[in-house]
């Protein structure tokens, strides 16, 4: 979420969680290819059941009786409506599709879903599959900030992301910078804690040509410069001594911890 | 003030401690009581790390691994709700019936919607093979007349078996669509209930009218108490989840849609019951060598007894008298009876 205009716009995929303790933490929403990606998983797995449930049926010398059609037909039921409300309901809103690409259900409040939320979810999935192949929930999903189909809609609930995340190493600057560069920028550099965090995202970016990563840099760099009242040659080198500023001052009130980047070793 | 790599120093002991416990245990009260009191200390601890990492503007990355983290821990913290079998049982025998009459307005337009086709797909079918033939495809005309003109007296119990498994499949997986795509402002429940009174009517007709009605009849009379009044109750879940769109009451339409919930989940499961109820007797009973008047005796008694189920269930008059003489599980399923029709506004007024 970005502060635009006094207005929150949803910037990227995040939905923000208000809990009990009056604390706010954030998930990720989960968008529609990584959904179909998990439908895909699930689907595998029910046909692959169904294969071997048929083969199993087969061999106890079953291979075309009613009683096999029958108990096929009825796994077949079992497996297309009560595939999705058995595992969310006993697996804390994760199918095996789900888990595998780090997915889960919750209710809107970040609570873990019940079994009717589940029913109610799960049996709309019929509406948000028409006309076919899920045409309807993918449209209503796309119109949807928080990317919720049909079934998300009637149940109250959310598909988050899930993943592992890592505190990542220190940002360095290449070639460190020298005393006088610093010595331009202002003590504390006027930034507020968004901007810190879109700078450190774009100077951690690996993917882009030096060309794209300068174009990118001119759109950000004169913003802060006026603001400073400042002139700058290499916009993204501007920005990364503007980064290193604005987050190495805070580390001024404990030195002993980060070795001293300063002149003494360049003489 | 402390800095990043100092901040994560110092907590990332606790926060690994907490993702121990999480990854140990679904959900945090399964977990011995020493460990519980633990995680909910830690819990908090994490929500404190975040508010001050956010406060003191850390990187992107320490804020997404302690919202991760609080989040894991809050969903571990606040488990749902466990769904019972009690609770299975509490939604059959008064839920679902009281649910249904609260919604008779709807119920009465699905049974009109599904009726009214119906004896106009009969009457056609009955006239003229032509009307039939635009309703139903020519290849299941004829299964249709061939198959009813020997009946189905006797069929041996391995088909019977293999046709339960369809009746399961077919006719629950019918009425799932005829109330998920209630959603679209309730068209689809009602477009679904008019086809399938106008089939349902035309294969009658065109049965009666190649003069096999008696075997037609004696085959559908028991199971059709189940599964018609099952499909009509299923599109009425649908339509009341589409009327929701249509006069939210003040809320957003979502919102709006969310508070009927409860009513129309339960109105589908109390549906799928039904239905497969009818399976089983559509695939073993119904297709029997019992005699016709037997087959009629026992329809007789399967429509009285589902009228009087969805009219009388759950009643608090029907549990009136002689509180004293009850179980204790009686007495506290009438409590939260009590409770429940506290709860929803629109009381039934024969209560």
């Amino acid at each position: 979420m970005l502060r635009c205009c006094g207005v929150r716009v949803a910037l990227d995929n995040t939905v923000e969680v208000e809990t009990p303790e009056l604390v706010r933490f954030r998930y990720r929403i989960a968008g529609p290819v990584r959904r179909a990606l998990a439908y895909l998983v699930d689907l595998l797995i029910r046909v692959a059941v169904l294969a071997v449930l048929a083969i199993l049926l087969s061999l106890a010398g079953l291979a075309g009786s009613g009683s096999m059609k029958g108990i096929m037909l009825l796994a077949a039921f079992v497996l297309e409506w009560g595939y999705y409300v058995g595992f969310e309901t006993t697996g804390d809103g994760r199918t095996p599709g789900k888990r595998a690409l780090a997915l889960r259900v919750v209710k809107e409040g970040g609570f873990p879903i019940g079994f009717l939320d589940s029913v109610l979810r799960n049996l709309v999935r019929g509406a948000d599959f028409l006309p076919v192949g899920y045409a309807l929930g993918l449209v209503v999903m796309a119109a949807d900030g928080r990317f919720r189909r049909l079934g998300d809609r009637v149940a109250g609930t959310l598909v988050i992301i899930e993943e592992e995340a890592r505190v990542v190493a220190p940002l360095v600057l290449r070639p460190p910078p020298t005393a006088e560069e610093l010595a331009a920028f202002p003590q504390r550099p006027p930034l507020t804690a968004w901007e810190r965090e879109t700078l450190e995202l774009f100077l951690r970016r690996a993917d882009l040509t030096e060309g794209r990563r300068e174009e990118l840099a001119l759109t950000a760099a004169p913003v802060f410069a006026q603001r400073m009242s400042m002139w700058f040659k290499d916009p993204v080198r501007f920005l990364g001594l503007l980064h290193h500023r604005a987050t190495s001052q805070t580390a001024a009130a404990s030195p002993p911890v980060r070795p001293q980047l300063g002149a003494g070793r360049l003489v | 003030m402390m800095t990043q790599d100092e901040f994560v120093h110092a907590r990332q002991g606790e926060w690994a401690e907490l993702r121990a416990l999480l990854d140990a245990q679904r959900v945090l009260h399964k977990l011995a009581p020493a460990h519980v009191s633990r995680a909910a200390a830690l819990y908090r601890a994490v929500c404190r790390d975040l508010m001050r990492a956010q406060a003191a503007g850390y990187g992107p990355d320490v804020i997404v691994l302690l919202d991760g983290l609080a989040g894991r821990a809050h969903n571990a913290l606040y488990d749902a709700p466990p769904y019972r079998l009690r609770a299975v049982w509490e939604l059959l025998s008064a839920e679902f019936p009281r649910t249904l009459r609260r919604h008779a307005r709807f119920f009465a337009l699905g049974v009109a919607l599904f009726v009214l086709p119906g004896v106009l797909g009969f009457a056609g079918a009955y006239r003229s093979r032509a009307f039939a033939l635009r309703i139903l495809p020519e290849s299941s005309v004829e299964q249709l007349e061939e198959s009813y003109a020997t009946g189905f007296a006797g069929r041996n119990g391995d088909v019977d078996a293999g046709m339960a498994g369809f009746y399961v499949f077919n006719n629950v997986g019918i009425a799932f669509r005829c109330f998920a795509t209630g959603v679209l402002f309730g068209v689809g429940s009602a477009f679904f209930l008019v086809y399938n009174g106008l089939v349902i009517g035309a294969v009658a007709g065109l049965v009666t009218a190649a003069g096999h009605g008696k075997n037609l009849l004696t085959f559908t009379c028991t199971h059709g108490a189940f599964e018609l009044t099952a499909i009509v109750i299923s599109a009425t879940a649908g339509m009341v989840m589409g009327y929701a769109l249509v006069e939210t009451g003040g809320l957003t339409r979502t919102g709006s849609l969310r508070a009927k919930g409860r009513d129309v989940a339960t109105l589908v499961l109390g549906a799928a019951c039904m239905l497969l109820v009818a399976a089983v007797l559509e695939g073993f009973w119904s297709p029997s060598a019992a005699p016709a008047h037997v087959k009629w005796g026992t329809a007789i008694l399967a429509y009285l007894f589902v009228a009087t189920y969805l009219a009388r269930a759950g009643r608090a008059s029907a549990s009136a008298p002689g509180p004293s003489v009850r179980t204790p599980v009686h007495a506290s399923i009438q409590a939260s009876r009590q409770d429940s029709s506290k709860v929803a506004p629109p009381r039934e007024r024969r209560a």
